[in-house]
């Protein structure tokens, strides 16, 4: 089958379920993920922090992820600045349940265990919070659609996102916009009780070994009214990565 | 060692890509408003250059470690050309290897030989399971943990883990010099005529460590087992025919230690747990049961630690001993952090025995200026009474400023 063929088999097989989709909100994020689905993932991340007064910290890390979504595991290890040069975390996601976080901090050569109370906590100073780094998989959430937006020119779905039961999370509820044209996220807004308390807006999109993905993600904490902007440099998915370098002793260890 | 330090030279010339280095420059001044019977000295400003290479030698070894070079003005470093690598001298080492080890992993198992920083434990404030982690308590309450010599092995397999310890070279703790402000001497205690320093006795035989780590959901939990020797010293005094009268040497007893730890979280906060049963065969320590319980809350930005730790002591025998550890027992321990912004924190400490015979409180601020400055004001309050741990330290009570130039 030549390639134009084979592009019109799928297309064929796949409008049904696309209109389908249109319809249901917990379709399109499942559809949205699957389109986000790869094996691994790696990038070097550049973290710039804004405060109220516009002042900028700069921060960087690498990035590595085994699996996807809710069965996945991330290691996150900053480079820069130099007295953060080492310091890591492993999230361990699960499907049923919320994700289990570490993080090692050479100078006191000690692992801590980040509780599921402390996840609303800022991360390093960021407007990311722990909780924030954790893959969301469409399982742990119920899904209403509220309608249709454009942001940056694109039209979106408007899904509202609730945590289900076993989902411990700060959030009461988050409100998702996914483009229509690729099904990639194109902002997030996270509630707690009825205030919008951050927002995650992505932009940058380009299609990387064929997944739409946001090079650019910008965090506004609405209550402190300070940003962080990260930029994903050097992405690369299905990368050939080890489930060894994806635990704690990988994690005191690093090669 | 030396191996390990040929094969860390050796690492230089290799491709750019494998080595990498850190470090940083600090000087630190700091100011003690009150004189002590033995030092009437009031400022001490120490500094200190470290660097941390590190060299991945293939995907399953590097070789990493740091380098200290220092100086003071009140001859707590040493002033003497040799490079340290064994943490032995009674004054810090002008030039010293801090740390030089080699981590082997592969699959489900990891090796680290050669000099190393080991912790075990999970509370925060005091780790009465921590047998391989000697400090420098050249300043008690400012102390900082050295390394040991040693072989360490690891095995992960689910959500169970095992670390055996193998230390050939004992490492002592790094004790107040006699004579200087930190002292844990009262010279009145032997008399105007002071006393001599007859230096420290080390133990010959290797210690071994063992530890198994469980994690399950919302909890974790180690048994450990330790059979070596204390890094805390004995003093034992001698009687000398004239002046000065009194002669003082360290010894370090033999020490086994059966211990548990656990952290539980809760919906609200995590609560930590640690026991340690301390036996010695020997005449002159004590034989203790130790333990904390802590409980640790994150609100925003803020970060609460509260806790007891306690002992009992199952044989008392000991007549002289310097014992920090000790010290933090039967105390009310506490920790409270809070991150102002991107750049700058501030955090407080304490320890309040439960008869309030001594009072250790601690603050400090800390700023990042840049990608590369860290400025730090801490101002440390010690109040008590003479013959509490904490308490002799009362007129030690001071200011400490740092600052710090990272690259």
């Amino acid at each position: 089958m030549n390639k134009a063929a084979f592009t019109l088999t799928v297309a064929v097989c796949l409008a049904p379920q696309i209109l389908h989709a249109q319809s249901e909100p917990r379709k399109i994020v499942e559809e949205a993920q699957r389109r986000a689905e790869s094996k691994s993932q790696r990038y070097q991340g550049l973290l710039q922090v804004l405060d109220s007064k516009g002042k900028v910290a700069d921060k960087r890390w690498l990035f590595t992820r085994l699996g996807s979504h809710g069965r996945s595991k991330a290691v996150l290890r900053f480079v820069t600045p130099p007295e953060v040069n080492g310091v890591a975390l492993l999230i361990v996601n699960h499907p049923d349940r919320a994700s289990d976080q570490w993080m090692w901090t050479p100078a006191l050569q000690r692992e801590r265990r980040i509780a599921l109370q402390d996840r609303s906590t800022r991360f390093f100073g960021t407007d990311f919070s722990f909780e924030d780094l954790e893959e969301r998989d469409v399982d742990q959430y119920d899904f209403r659609l509220i309608g249709e937006e454009t942001i940056d020119g694109a039209t979106c779905w408007r899904i509202e996102s609730t945590p289900s039961q076993r989902k411990i999370s700060q959030y009461t509820r988050s409100e998702v916009w996914i483009r229509q044209d690729t099904y990639a996220i194109a902002q997030v807004e996270s509630y707690i009780k009825a205030e919008v308390v951050r927002r995650l807006r992505y932009s940058d999109f380009a299609q990387v070994q064929g997944i739409w993905t946001g090079r650019k993600m910008e965090m506004t904490d609405l209550r402190r009214n300070s940003r962080t902007i990260l930029t994903l440099d050097r992405l690369e998915y299905n990368v050939p990565l080890k489930d060894e370098d994806f635990t704690l002793q990988a994690l005191r260890n690093p090669l | 060692m030396r191996a390990l330090c040929v094969l860390l030279l050796l690492a230089v010339p290799a491709s750019a890509q494998d080595f990498t280095y850190r470090g940083f420059g600090q000087i630190q001044s700091t100011v003690y408003p009150q004189s002590t019977p033995q030092d009437h000295e009031h400022g001490v400003v120490e500094a200190l250059f470290r660097i941390e290479p590190a060299y991945r030698a293939a995907d399953w070894l590097t070789i990493a470690g740091s380098i200290d070079a220092r100086i003071d003005t009140l001859e707590q470093v040493e002033r003497a050309w040799r490079f340290d690598v064994t943490d032995r001298g009674l004054q810090r080492p002008a030039f010293s290897l801090r740390d030089g080890r080699a981590t082997l992993r592969k699959g489900t198992v990891a090796a680290v030989l050669g000099k190393q920083f080991i912790r075990w434990g999970k509370t925060d404030i005091l780790n009465p399971t921590d047998r391989f982690a000697p400090r420098d308590f050249l300043e008690v309450t400012d102390n900082e943990f050295l390394a040991v010599i040693g072989a360490r092995g690891q095995y992960e397999r689910g959500s169970n883990s095992i670390d055996l310890v193998w230390v050939p070279t004992f490492t002592p703790s790094r004790t107040p010099l006699i004579g200087g402000r930190w002292a844990p001497l009262d010279p009145q205690t032997f008399g105007t005529a002071g006393f001599v320093d007859l230096g420290s006795v080390f133990p010959d035989g290797s210690q071994f460590g063992a530890r198994w780590n469980v994690l399950g959901p919302g909890f974790e939990a180690s048994l450990s087992y330790f059979d070596g020797f204390n890094h805390l010293p004995q003093y034992t005094t001698v009687a000398l025919s004239g002046p000065p009268l009194v002669a003082l040497r360290r010894t370090y007893e033999p020490l086994r230690m059966g211990g548990a730890d656990a952290a539980v979280t809760l919906r609200w906060f995590t609560v930590k747990g640690e026991i340690a049963s301390l036996f010695t065969t020997s005449e002159n320590a004590d034989d203790v049961v130790m333990y904390v319980v802590q409980v640790e809350r994150q609100s925003g930005e803020l970060s609460l630690v509260g806790g007891y730790a306690g002992e009992w002591v199952t044989a008392q025998r000991s007549t002289f001993e310097f014992a920090p550890d000790r010290g933090l027992t039967r105390a009310f321990l506490g920790r409270a952090g809070y991150t102002i912004g991107p750049t700058s924190d501030v955090s407080l400490e304490a320890a309040v025995r439960q008869n309030l015979d001594g009072v250790w409180l601690e603050g400090q601020y800390s700023r990042a200026v840049g990608s590369h400055w860290r400025a730090t004001l801490a101002g440390t309050v010690i109040a008590g009474d003479e013959q509490d741990f904490i308490g002799q330290y009362h007129r030690n009570s001071h200011v400490l400023a740092t600052l710090r130039y990272s690259f």
